[in-house]
């Protein structure tokens, strides 16, 4: 079996992943991504770039909403690192920060939103409480059942078909090496370093970033490490192509939907239905009831996507542990550095993986992550 | 004659109609061919597949856009236009959306046995099924039943019958409607989520079926070949030429070329010669000259064989030069007319035509299958799935049958065994005894079955060719027809770390149209392997993802009456 060296591993090869190592080839280390690629969230996902708090965790996870809110400027933050990065890269990515609107239907919501836009501001972000007579005029393609919205300034829209390969191509002439379809299979301390198992080989490394999502729980685990992330498969939806409609990253104060229309014209829908993950190979699925029920509420917010024709619906998988990001070194096992995002992980991805490379490279990332410490859940 | 208006950046004009005609059959009887606007400056597309499938001939009617000109009937007085990309800058008006919200769900409807399909393997099994006893439900995407190979005239077109062909279908067509069997027309299946949950669009409602037995017989789409000039107004199927003749009495145009592989070539090449088209040649890439398929065969199928033998001995009293292994190479636009270059193997020869048919064989409609997870094994000779069936016709899914060219080409005649004989292990398995007269029928059907393979096998020997892949296709020349990729913006990708076919699709966006990777998924797969050595089988193509076909967000959700 052939063995390689190198300064680090870096297991999973989604955003985080590509990020974490963009930034340590830059700073001179030797850098491999291991990407197994099968049960990615990168590579199913939608491109919102999330920056107010999602209403869906607030109701799903009420005991969350503490941290959230202490997490907040870190969504400020990673929206506006997507936007340098997009730049830095010289490539378009069809980023557009369009402002985003989480919709009111009644006056209880809209009492909901105005509380948490409250909240928001004087956190520092820019939201706005707008009636309907004002989201008449910025977002006419709304339908009558919206009575008011919370408008978020940092929030919008990135292509990340195109900025995955935007993040590689970087990652790849900073110098970095890429495993695609590599699967590691063990992960094992040997004295100072770490031995990594692939069917491909084995790749000794000076430390180790575990960027795998939902799939860090169980690669760690044999280190007598609990870190418990849970994979938690999300529906989407297409549209064909069509002019100019929906111009913000639409969601719903109650229920679960984001809508947004790319640069070329499709509108992507999804926000948080559940999807099912396959008996066989863990791959996964989607379910109908997912379908028509995230369809009928996007149809119920902006009639006029009714007349556009879904093209394709798919699953990716978000991951999830307590809403929060995962980040730095573990303290019982030296060398070994976690990169998992909380809530919104793509929107996350540049800020994880910027704040990882400089906890592995010993500097001042710009956040304290000291409480999203991987010893937290033992 | 009554007509309708069309609208270009050229100006507004009548187009005449006749009663019954598709859109797109009345606008090429006016000669004109480019219904829509690409991403990429040129020409435009016009009418390429003809059923449905390649979305290529999208227009807007009445301000909708996105409508599939050969799948909407053309009526007196109405407004069509020719369709800006990506689409019409705003959307006309606003789907018709209830109080409130609509149900999460739509009912789930019960029925004894679904057949997805009407053309010759679902309607036979729906007649079979029905003296079997069973309730029937058959669903079929077109308004007139009878499927590709028995192409009936559309509903309200007043036009004798052509032949044989379609009175047989008609007859077909006719004793389905006598069986009591319930047929919904017009109606599209869009979801296939398990065997006991499959969504149809009927029209108007988005209806949820739980069958106990499923017979799929969706049939077969026919294969693209990526070379220049495919996309061209004017370069479309075969089946898309007959279609227009047959089912609307318009032919492509006055000179058409055929080019491609296979026994429809020359039957179409036939029927257009007698609808008065100058058929200028029929290009084959086989030799057609095995004596021993020939007699082979002859052996097993007579009647289809003499055929044959009267379909080439027309071509002669036409005077259509029929060139074997003869390519067609490139289609290119002089002078309002195509020009389209055949290599042979006396060189390379160009024609000025109206119209460029490509007929290159088919590829199995299988998409309800794949979905529902039915096993399949690819056929590397023939570059397609076949699904994995046992002798009576049942998918490695309990209670789901598939018959007919959806599980893998073998023709009209076998579809129509194959429909007796699912029905019968349907009707079985629901606990139908049954009738002596009809278990008869059913090993008649088997015996009958086992030398249509044999001739079909024959035939695929008779017309046996290589098939040419990408290597007509130039850097420039689309892969992807719907988000225009080309060939070398795939190459480029495939030299940058050998990807798989769905990082491919996610980085040049092949296969992420509206025609979901139905024409370019076959050749990508193909070159993939060839390149990465990767296996040839159902992973190596696009991961079958609903909806089955596209469908408006108003019709998926359209739980109740409108």
């Amino acid at each position: 079996m052939n063995q390689t060296e190198v300064d680090v591993a870096i297991i999973g090869g989604g955003i985080v992943g590509l990020c974490t190592a963009l930034e340590l080839a830059r700073a001179g280390q030797g850098v491999v991504v291991l990407d197994d690629g099968r049960h990615s969230g990168t590579t199913a996902n939608a491109g919102s770039l999330h920056v107010q708090m999602q209403s869906r965790f607030i109701r799903m996870y009420p005991e969350q909403v503490a941290g959230l809110e202490a997490s907040l400027p870190m969504y400020v933050a990673a929206a506006a690192l997507w936007a340098q990065l997009a730049q830095d890269l010289g490539a378009d990515v069809e980023l557009r920060a369009s402002g985003g609107l989480m919709v009111a239907e009644d006056e209880a919501a809209y009492e909901f939103l105005a509380a948490k836009c409250a909240r928001e501001a004087a956190l520092g972000l820019r939201v706005h409480m707008l009636r309907q007579a004002e989201l008449e005029r910025i977002a006419p393609y709304l339908g009558p059942a919206v009575i008011g919205a919370e408008l978020c300034e940092h929030e919008g829209k990135l292509n990340p078909l195109l900025a995955n390969q935007a993040v590689r191509r970087a990652m790849l002439s900073a110098g970095a090496v890429h495993r695609p379809e590599t699967r590691v299979a063990r992960l094992t301390r040997e004295g100072a370093s770490w031995q990594v198992q692939t069917a491909q080989g084995t790749w000794r490394a000076g430390r180790v970033v575990v960027a795998a999502g939902a799939g860090t729980a169980a690669l760690v685990a044999p280190l007598g490490l609990c870190v418990p992330t849970v994979a938690e498969p999300l529906h989407m939806n297409v549209t064909e192509a069509t002019g100019p409609l929906v111009g913000h990253l639409v969601q719903h104060a109650e229920r679960m939907i984001t809508m947004k229309q790319l640069a070329a014209g499709q509108v992507v829908i999804g926000g948080g239905w559940p999807a099912r993950l396959a008996a066989d190979d863990g791959h996964p699925q989607i379910q109908a009831s997912s379908l028509f029920g995230n369809l009928g509420l996007a149809q119920h917010l902006v009639p006029k996507v009714g007349r556009l024709r879904l093209i394709r619906s798919w699953a990716g998988i978000n991951t999830t542990a307590d809403g929060q990001s995962i980040l730095g070194e573990s303290p019982q096992q030296l060398g070994l550095f976690f990169a998992v995002p909380g809530d919104a992980g793509y929107t996350l991805g540049p800020l994880v993986g910027r704040l990882a490379a400089a906890a592995l490279l010993g500097r001042d990332g710009g956040f304290d992550i000291a409480r999203f410490t991987p010893a937290r859940f033992a | 004659m009554s007509s309708f208006r069309w609208m270009s950046a050229a100006g507004t004009v009548e187009v005449p109609l006749r009663e019954g005609q598709s859109l797109a059959a009345a606008l090429t009887a006016a000669g004109i061919r480019s219904f829509r606007e690409t991403r990429r400056e040129g020409p435009g597309r016009g009418v390429f597949c003809g059923m449905g499938v390649c979305q290529d001939c999208l227009v807007v009617v009445e301000g909708e856009p996105n409508q599939r000109a050969c799948m909407t009937k053309a009526k007196p007085g109405m407004e069509v236009a020719r369709q800006t990309f990506p689409g019409v800058p705003a959307l006309p008006r606003e789907a018709a959306t209830r109080p409130g919200e609509a149900p999460a769900m739509p009912r789930v409807e019960p029925v004894d046995l679904l057949v997805l399909g009407g053309g010759a393997a679902g309607l036979t099994a729906a007649i079979t099924a029905r003296r079997a006893g069973l309730d029937v439900l058959l669903v079929d995407e077109r308004v007139a039943a009878g499927g590709q190979y028995y192409k009936q005239a559309a509903p309200g077109l007043v036009a004798p019958m052509l032949d044989a062909q379609q009175r047989e279908g008609a007859a077909l067509v006719a004793a389905a409607e006598a069986s009591g069997a319930h047929l919904l027309r017009g109606a599209e299946v869009w979801g296939a989520f398990a065997p006991d949950s499959l969504a149809v669009f009927d029209g108007n409602t988005t209806r949820l079926f739980a069958p106990r037995a499923l017979i799929v017989a969706t049939g077969a789409q026919e294969r693209g070949l990526p070379l220049p000039g495919w996309t061209l107004p004017g370069v479309m199927t075969v089946g898309a030429a007959q279609t227009l003749w047959r089912s609307y009495r318009v032919t492509p145009g006055k000179r058409v070329l055929v080019a491609g592989n296979g026994p429809l070539n020359l039957q179409v090449a036939v029927e257009l010669a007698e609808a008065g088209c100058d058929v200028v040649a029929v290009a084959d890439s086989a030799s057609m000259r095995s004596i021993r398929a020939g007699f082979a065969m002859f052996a097993a199928g007579p009647s289809l064989s003499l055929r044959g033998i009267g379909y080439l001995s027309a071509l002669l009293r036409h005077r259509i030069a029929l060139k074997r292994q003869a390519l067609l190479v490139r289609v290119s636009q002089q002078d309002g007319a195509l020009l389209a270059t055949l290599r042979g193997p006396g060189g390379e020869q160009d024609f000025a035509v109206d119209a460029v048919l490509m007929g290159y064989g088919f590829l199995p409609a299988n998409e309800v299958l794949r979905a529902l997870g039915a096993a399949a094994d690819h056929d590397a000779r023939r570059g397609h799935l076949v699904i994995r069936r046992d002798a009576e016709a049942m998918t490695s899914l309990d209670g789901v049958y598939a018959i007919g060219d959806c599980a893998g080409l073998g023709g009209a005649p076998a579809a129509r065994e194959e429909g007796v004989i699912a029905a019968l292990a349907a009707a079985r398995r629901l606990g139908r005894s049954i009738p002596a007269e009809l278990d008869r029928e059913g090993a008649a059907a088997r015996a009958r079955l086992a030398k249509h393979r044999q001739f079909q096998k024959a035939l695929w020997r008779f017309f046996d060719a290589p098939r040419p892949g990408l290597a007509l296709a130039e850097d420039a020349t689309l892969i992807c027809r719907c988000e225009e990729v080309t060939k070398g913006e795939i190459a480029a990708v495939m030299a940058d770390g050998a990807p798989a076919i769905g990082e491919v699709k996610r980085r040049t966006r092949c296969g992420m149209g509206r025609c979901q990777g139905r024409y370019c998924a076959p050749v990508l797969a193909e070159w993939l392997a060839e390149a990465q050595g990767r296996p040839l089988d159902d992973r190596a193509l696009f991961a079958p993802r609903a909806p089955v076909k596209p469908i408006a967000i108003a019709d998926i959700v359209a739980l109740g009456p409108r």
